[in-house]
C-alpha cells in the first residue's frame, strides 16, 4: 500500500516537471516568434532611417544656403551705411546689385559648365511639344541654372505651343527639329540624370523614336533673353 | 525501464530547451539592433527638427535683411534720378524672379481628383489614372497659363520659378521639393479675361481633363495674391563674363 502511494507521488512529481518545462518551453517558442515578427520590420526601419539621413541633409543644405545668402546681405547693408555716413554717391553699389539680378533673371548671356541635348525627329515621331516641357521640367531637376532651346532662352514664363504637326512656337518665335538644348549647372549631376539607363530622359526619347544625342561642355555659352519683361498686371505685395 | 525512459524524456527536453534557448538569444541580440535603430530613429528625427528650426530662424532673418538692405538702398539712392529707377528695376526683377509677394488681377484654378470614379457627363470611367491629377499635367497646365501672358504663377503656395521642377515619386507630387497634393490650386496673375478665356477653351487642356473626369473649377479674380519664393536662390554655375 505505501509502495504504491509512493509510485504515485512519483508519478505526479513527473508529470508537473514536465508540465512545467513544458511551459517554459511555450514561453520560449513565444518569445521567438514576437522577436522574429519584429526583426521583420528591421527592413522598413532602415529604409526610414536612410529617408531621415536624407531630410537632414537636405535642410542642413538649405540652411547653409540661406545662411550664406544672409552674409551677402548683411555685407551689402554695411557698405551701403558706409557710402551713406560719408555722403558718397552709391550708384557703384547700385549697378552692382542690379547686374546680379539682371543675371539671375537671364537679362544677361551666361557661361558655364554643363550639358548639350540634340532632338532631332526622324522618320518614326515628331517631336511634341511635352517633349520639351518634359526635357526642362527634367533638367531644372537636376539642378540647370540657365537654359534654352535652339538659342531661345528659357524662363519661368516661358511656354511651348504646337500650333501644327512639325512647328513648334517658343514663346512667340518659330523653331523646329532638329531642337539643340543648352543647359549650365552641375555637369555631371545633368548628364547622370539624364542618361540614367531605361529611366532617364535619353533612354525615353530612344525608346519612343526620337534621335537624342548628349554631350557636355566646360564652357557652354546662353543667350540671353531676347523679348521685353514686362510686367502690366502685377504689383507687390505685402513683403 | 520507467527511470531509463523518464530520464530520456527530460535529456530530449533539456536538449530542446537549450536549442530554444540559443534560438532565443540570437534574436533577442536582433531585438537589441532594433531597440537601438528605433532609439538611432528617434535622435535623427531630432536632428532633422533641429536642422528645421535653425533653418526656419536663418531663412527669418534672411527675410528680414531683405527689408533692411532695400530700405537702405533706398535712403542711399533718394537724392539720384538714375539710381532710383534702378532700385526699382531690381524691384520689377525681384518679382519677375519670384523673390517678392505679388498680386493683382488674374485667376485660380483648382484641379481636384474625382474619388467618384464617374465623369463629368454621367459616365463611368475605366481607365481611373485619369481620375487623378498628374504631374505632367500641372506642366501642361502651367504652360497654357504662361502662353496667356501670366507674370506669376504658383501651385499649392509654391510659387513657380526659374528652377522650378514637378517630380512625381511613387505618388507623391512634388513642387520646388515640397509635396503637394489634390486638391490643387494653381493661381495666376495676368489679364483676368484672357487667362480665363485661353485656359477654359473649349478643345484646351483643362477641356479634356475635365471631359476625362477630373474635377476643374475655374474662378476669375480681381485680387490675387501670390506668395513669394519660399527659398534661396543661389546660382552657382552661371558666370557673365568668358
Amino acid at each position: 500500500m505505501k509502495a504504491l502511494n509512493k509510485e504515485i507521488k512519483n508519478k505526479i512529481i513527473i508529470t508537473i516537471i514536465i508540465g512545467l518545462v513544458c511551459t517554459v518551453f511555450f514561453a520560449v517558442m513565444f518569445i521567438q516568434f514576437r522577436t522574429i515578427e519584429e526583426t521583420d520590420i528591421t527592413a522598413i526601419e532602415n529604409m526610414r532611417e536612410a529617408e531621415l539621413r536624407a531630410a537632414i541633409s537636405e535642410w542642413k543644405g538649405k540652411y547653409e544656403e540661406t545662411i550664406e545668402q544672409l552674409e551677402a546681405n548683411q555685407k551689402l547693408i554695411s557698405e551701403y551705411t558706409e557710402k551713406i555716413e560719408k555722403n558718397e554717391e552709391a550708384s557703384e553699389l547700385i549697378d552692382e546689385d542690379l547686374k546680379k539680378s539682371d543675371i539671375m533673371l537671364g537679362k544677361t548671356d551666361v557661361y558655364g559648365e554643363g550639358v548639350i541635348i540634340t532632338l532631332s525627329a526622324n522618320g518614326e515621331r515628331q517631336i511634341k511639344h511635352y517633349d520639351l516641357l518634359d526635357l526642362i521640367n527634367e533638367l531644372r531637376f537636376a539642378g540647370a541654372e540657365a537654359i534654352s532651346i535652339n538659342d531661345i532662352r528659357v524662363l519661368s514664363s516661358t511656354y511651348i505651343t504646337q500650333p501644327q504637326e512639325n512647328l513648334t512656337v517658343i514663346d512667340g518665335q518659330r523653331v523646329s527639329s532638329p531642337f539643340v538644348i543648352k543647359a549650365i549647372g552641375n555637369q555631371t549631376y545633368l548628364s547622370s540624370s539624364l542618361s540614367l539607363k531605361d529611366s532617364g530622359y535619353i533612354d525615353k526619347a530612344k525608346a519612343v523614336g526620337i534621335d537624342a544625342k548628349l554631350e557636355t561642355g566646360k564652357k557652354i555659352k546662353i543667350l540671353k533673353y531676347n523679348g521685353e519683361l514686362e510686367i502690366k498686371y502685377m504689383k507687390e505685395g505685402i513683403n | 525501464m520507467n527511470k531509463k525512459q523518464i530520464a530520456i524524456t527530460l535529456g530530449v527536453m533539456c536538449f530542446i530547451l537549450t536549442v530554444s534557448i540559443f534560438v532565443q538569444i540570437k534574436t533577442i541580440k536582433n531585438t537589441n539592433s532594433t531597440i537601438s535603430q528605433s532609439l538611432k530613429e528617434n535622435e535623427l528625427r531630432d536632428e532633422v527638427l533641429r536642422w528645421k528650426e535653425k533653418y526656419d530662424v536663418a531663412y527669418e532673418q534672411l527675410t528680414q535683411s531683405g527689408k533692411d538692405l532695400e530700405e537702405i538702398r533706398k535712403q542711399a539712392t533718394q537724392n539720384d534720378k538714375t539710381s532710383l529707377a534702378k532700385q526699382n528695376e531690381i524691384i520689377q526683377n525681384n518679382m519677375l524672379l519670384g523673390t517678392y509677394e505679388v498680386q493683382g488681377p488674374g485667376i485660380e484654378i483648382t484641379l481636384t481628383d474625382n474619388n467618384t470614379g464617374i465623369s463629368k457627363d454621367g459616365m463611368e470611367v475605366i481607365d481611373l489614372s485619369k481620375l487623378i491629377v498628374h504631374y505632367d499635367d500641372l506642366l501642361e497646365v502651367i504652360n497654357s497659363l504662361n502662353n496667356a501672358g501670366a507674370e506669376a504663377i504658383s501651385i499649392n503656395g509654391q510659387r513657380i520659378i526659374q528652377t522650378t521642377a514637378i517630380t512625381c515619386e511613387g505618388n507623391v507630387i512634388k513642387v520646388n521639393g515640397q509635396r503637394v497634393s489634390s486638391p490643387f490650386t494653381i493661381k495666376a496673375i495676368g489679364s483676368s479675361g484672357l487667362l480665363y478665356g485661353s485656359v477654359s477653351m473649349i478643345g484646351g487642356y483643362l477641356y479634356w481633363m475635365e471631359y476625362e473626369g477630373v474635377l476643374v473649377d475655374i474662378k476669375q479674380s480681381e485680387n490675387v495674391v501670390i506668395e513669394k519664393y519660399n527659398g534661396v536662390i543661389n546660382y552657382k554655375y552661371i558666370n557673365n563674363e568668358n
